[in-house]
């Protein structure tokens, strides 16, 4: 597991909408929270 | 599910999910949860590839952990925590982590610009059961786009007759806006996004 302090791994992935996020979008725009979780369709 | 997001943007915080499901799936899931606007993001193909390099892929299961992660944005993980897949996350717990790393920051971050928001003249043509109006429909709902109408051909022949005009043809989904056709859901799921949230693609 990654830790506090870590440079976060960058990524690329698809949303919802077909639009390409990538978490360097962000920097220096916004903090970001990643929520991960295991199934659509299940209790959130 | 919708609430969340606002509270974290106060703190300069943009909310991803992130699961193995397709972008599909994930626009069915939202829609029944009322709508979600905030990125629900498909880690689909190769399964599980970002949430492995965060090492939060539980390989036996085939699934993510519910596990979060913060990240300030100068790139650096200012929290991780997970409460196990059948577990909750302690949502205002998490919003006070995140507002603890904005008051740091505040004052040298950078806005998105405004979108554009979407035209005045804008129309979907859709047709009964068929799963790429459906999709396209499903992406209003899920940004709360409630301004723009939704004529089906199928079951009203003046919007068929409408459709052929403006378009050329009376192929549906289709998304009008003033002279121009999309027709692609893809194209028009993107489409609404980019134009109604400032992270547009």
């Amino acid at each position: 597991m990654i830790s506090v302090g870590d440079i976060a791994p960058s990524f690329t992935l698809k949303d919802h909408f077909g639009r390409s996020i990538s978490l360097d979008m962000f920097k220096g725009r916004r903090h970001v929270m990643l929520l991960f979780y295991p199934l659509d369709f299940t209790p959130t | 599910m919708e609430a969340l997001q606002n509270r974290f943007l106060a703190a300069n915080t943009q909310v991803l999910g992130v699961s193995i499901d397709s972008i599909y799936c994930h626009v069915n899931w939202a829609m029944s949860l009322g709508g979600i606007s905030f990125p629900l993001l498909a880690d689909f193909h190769p399964k599980g590839a970002v949430a492995s390099s965060y090492g939060l892929y539980l390989e036996d299961a085939g699934i993510d952990d519910r596990a979060t992660v913060i990240i300030d944005a100068d790139g650096v993980v200012r929290h991780v925590s997970s409460v196990t897949p059948s577990g909750k996350r302690d949502i205002a717990e998490l919003a006070a982590l995140c507002e603890e790393v904005n008051e740091a920051h505040e004052s040298t971050l950078k806005s998105f610009p405004d979108p554009p928001g979407l035209e005045a003249d804008t129309v979907l043509f859709v047709r009964s059961n068929c799963m790429f109006s459906t999709n396209a429909v499903a992406a209003l709902g899920n940004l709360h786009i409630d301004t723009i109408p939704i004529r089906n051909v199928s079951e009203d022949p003046a919007a068929l007759a409408d459709l052929e005009a403006l378009a050329g043809k009376g192929q549906a989904p289709c998304l009008v806006v003033g002279n121009n056709s999309m027709h692609e859901a893809a194209d028009i799921m993107k489409y609404f996004a980019e134009r109604t949230t400032d992270i547009g693609g």
